[in-house]
Formats: structure tokens, C-alpha cells, sequence
């Protein structure tokens, strides 16, 4: 009887280990550390969508205040398992389009986008994966300085 | 002895269990969209999570400080607040919110060993309003010791304030976490007030300046509870004391055209649009004036 009330007692310093990763988002860590070392984090975006049925509406949207005379960097990670990639498109309080991470004419999709921001406000951050297409992903947000 | 092997298997899957299911210790992906979610258990709670999202992080406000060249210094920090002597749940909020941006300020400048007194602190207020568990001592204490990776803590720390903010907004005590979010903007713009003083800097007088819009956000999501006791109904008025010094402090917008260009791999875009403000010195002065001393007011013994 002893035996087992040791192997329980040893389980639960494992388990309590288990409980305690959950609490780092591998794809966080590794977004974290491919910010570059001018950016200081700020806030992040965890990003998973399934399948969508329009290419061209983006299904994931938040406000964040940004401010002038501020250098934010956006950085998209995408997990391994996602089908398509991780995509931004900001837009200001009037709906006009600030940016996006990807040229609409040489159809490039840019992991890391840097704003470079003269008015502040409230801008509508969207996020999707390209085509629409099932992913997961984090959008880490950081200041350059 | 079979008995004893089943209650400890079952034990042991209870755990598993347990420790998969608690939405708030988990750092995995949420299946739903986050702010629906929120949206789908308090009706209206989409506009209210909007405000949180957009008000000013006092870690941006320490960026500009060091983009303006300005030293650390501890006189800005709320080092009078006493973790132990806080009876009223509102005052363990305030604090909380109020040492947050204390912790983020000095993060900012890199000040990590002065900051594990403080991360005490706010573990203790944070017990003091049974969201503890959010808050991630351990690991802030440890990667604050070790000062090896500046852009983990302030993740850490800002992850760890959200989930206790999120905790309290979803179970029914959204006047607290209402009660954080002012006393982390009222720090930061002490911070603000207190280093222009010192530091004349028009982007800093503009960042000031800026405030009107979101201290018109913080007043939407206090309102609901000015009634709710004494101290409320006082903060209620404090905040509108401010208020009343942004009244004549005017915000303009020009138009322009984003530019883009490529550099090493990255997109960077430049916005040619940009927001000024217009605000006399005498309106500055009394801006500085009444933040210092609502500031000073509720963190004084």
C-alpha cells in the first residue's frame, strides 16, 4: 500500500509541472523571441479560426489604441498545423485601410509589419489566415524604439 | 490495496482533468473568438471590453519617456501604498491597478530587482481579491531576478493583469476590475504630469493632451457604479474633476495617404495623416495640478 501512496504522491509534482506549461503558449514563446531586440512587447493577439467561406472578409477583429510619434511592429506567427498563413489588415476609425500585411499586387505576406504612427486613436486590428483557411496564431504587438 | 490503486488512478485523472478545464490557468488557444464569447455571457460587455482595450498602457507611456531621454525615477513610484493595510476591496483594485503600472514603469527601464518588493505586493492585493491564482509570482519573481529577458516579463506581467481583469469582468465583480483599469490610467498619468514638470516635451504635452478621449472612455465604464458605495461615488466625482480641466482641450485631425516601403523583409508603413492638439499652458498646469492631487489623495495613508 505504501508503494502506491508513494507513486501518487510522486505524480502530483509531475502534474503540478504539466499544469504549470499550459501556462506558456509555445507559439507565444516563440513569437516573443522573433520580435527583434529594438521591440518591447505590448500586447498580443491569439488568433484560430476554422475554414471560412469568403477569401476576402476578415473574420477576427479587435480595437487597440495607437499612438503618435509610436513605431509598432506586428509580428504574425503562425502554428505549424494552420492551413493558411497569418494575416493583418488595420483600419482607422473611418474604415480607411492603413495597412495590410499583404501587396495586393505582388501578393507577398509579410510576417512582420511596422507602423509607423502619426495620429492617434482607434484603429480596428483584423486578422485571417490567407484564403480563409483554417489556422491558429499570435500577433505579438511591440514598440520600436 | 485495489481500492487504494483505483482512488489514486482517480485522483490522479481528476487532476488531469482539472487542471485542462480552468480557463483561466491555461495558456492554450481559445476555441471562440474571445471578445464574442464575452459578448454572448453579458450582453453590452463587447462595448466595455473595447473601452479596456483601448485605453492608454502605461507602458507605452514609459517608452516615450525613455524615446524622450528621461532617467528613471523611483520619486514617481506610489511607494507609500501598503499591501497589508487595505481593508476595502475597492482600495485593494485601486492599488492593484495603480502598482501595475508602477511594475510596468520600472520594467520599462529595466529595473527588475527593485520591481520583486513590488510583485509582492501585488500578489498580496491580488490574494486580497481571491484573483491570485492569475497573477504569475513565481514565474515574474523569477524571470525578474534573473533579468534575462525583458520582453518575457513585461508579457508575463501584462498576461497576468489581464487574466485577473478578465476573471473579475466575468464573474460579476466588473466594478473592481473597473476600479483597476482607473487606477492603472490614473498612474500612468501621473507619470505623465509629474515628468513634464521636470521635462517640457511637446510629444509628452500631446500625450497629455490625448488623455480627453480616454478619460471620456474610463468615466463610461465607471458610471454604472458611482452609487455603489462611498468610495465609488468619490472617485466618480475625482475623475470628473479632471474632466472638467480637458474641457477646452481640442483635438484636430489632417488627412494623407499611408507610404510603404521594404526594409530587410519588413513591411513598414508610414502614415502621413496625423492628430494635434490644442491646449494652452494654463490648461496643462491645471491638468497636472488636479492629477497630482487626486493621485496623491488616494494613495495617501
Amino acid at each position: 500500500m505504501k508503494k502506491y501512496l508513494l507513486g501518487f504522491l510522486l505524480l502530483w509534482p509531475a502534474l503540478a509541472i504539466l499544469c504549470g506549461q499550459n501556462q506558456n503558449d509555445p507559439l507565444v514563446s516563440r513569437c516573443l523571441q522573433s520580435t527583434g531586440p529594438a521591440a518591447k512587447y505590448l500586447k498580443d493577439f491569439r488568433i484560430q479560426l476554422g475554414q471560412g467561406t469568403s477569401q476576402n472578409l476578415f473574420r477576427y477583429k479587435a480595437n487597440m489604441s495607437l499612438w503618435k510619434n509610436t513605431r509598432y511592429r506586428f509580428t504574425l506567427c503562425t502554428a505549424d498545423n494552420s492551413k493558411g498563413r497569418l494575416i493583418l489588415n488595420i483600419q482607422d476609425d473611418t474604415n480607411n485601410v492603413v495597412l495590410s500585411s499583404v501587396d495586393g499586387k505582388t501578393g507577398t505576406v509579410y510576417n512582420y509589419v511596422d507602423l509607423i504612427c502619426n495620429k492617434s486613436g482607434i484603429y480596428q486590428i483584423f486578422f485571417d489566415f490567407t484564403e480563409g483557411q483554417s489556422g491558429s496564431g499570435v500577433s505579438i504587438v511591440s514598440m520600436v524604439q | 490495496m485495489k481500492g487504494i490503486v483505483a482512488i489514486s488512478v482517480l485522483g490522479v485523472l481528476l487532476a488531469v482533468c482539472s487542471c485542462r478545464n480552468n480557463p483561466g490557468e491555461s495558456g492554450e488557444f481559445i476555441l471562440v473568438n474571445a471578445e464574442s464569447f464575452a459578448a454572448s455571457v453579458n450582453p453590452g460587455a463587447e462595448t466595455v471590453e473595447e473601452i479596456y482595450r483601448n485605453l492608454s498602457s502605461p507602458l507605452e507611456i514609459a517608452n516615450l519617456f525613455q524615446v524622450m531621454g528621461v532617467p528613471f525615477s523611483p520619486g514617481y513610484l506610489a511607494s507609500s501604498i501598503d499591501a497589508n493595510e487595505q481593508t476595502t476591496s475597492f482600495q485593494k483594485a485601486l492599488f492593484l491597478g495603480i502598482l501595475g503600472a508602477d511594475l510596468g514603469y520600472l520594467n520599462m527601464y529595466e529595473k527588475t530587482g527593485t520591481a520583486i518588493e513590488l510583485v509582492s505586493s501585488i500578489k498580496k492585493l491580488a490574494d486580497g481579491l481571491n484573483v491570485g491564482q492569475y497573477f504569475n509570482f513565481e514565474t515574474i519573481k523569477r524571470v525578474s531576478l534573473n533579468k534575462s529577458n525583458i520582453d518575457s516579463l513585461l508579457f508575463l506581467s501584462v498576461d497576468s493583469y489581464s487574466r485577473m481583469d478578465e476573471y473579475l469582468r466575468k464573474n460579476n465583480r466588473s466594478q473592481l476590475s473597473a476600479i483597476m483599469v482607473v487606477g492603472v490610467w490614473l498612474e500612468a498619468q501621473y507619470f505623465s504630469t509629474q515628468v513634464i514638470k521636470q521635462y517640457p516635451n511637446n510629444l509628452l504635452r500631446e500625450r497629455i493632451g490625448e488623455q480627453k478621449y480616454f478619460l471620456d472612455d474610463l468615466i463610461k465604464i465607471i458610471n454604472p457604479y458611482c452609487d455603489y458605495d462611498r468610495e465609488f461615488t468619490a472617485m466618480c466625482g475625482w475623475l470628473k474633476d479632471i474632466a472638467s480641466k480637458y474641457e477646452n482641450v481640442k483635438i484636430y485631425y489632417t488627412k494623407g495617404e499611408p507610404s510603404s516601403s521594404e526594409k530587410d523583409g519588413r513591411l513598414v508603413v508610414t502614415q502621413t495623416e496625423s492628430s494635434m492638439v490644442e491646449m494652452t499652458d494654463e490648461q496643462l498646469a491645471r491638468i497636472i495640478e488636479i492629477t497630482g492631487i487626486v493621485r496623491n489623495k488616494l494613495i495617501s495613508k
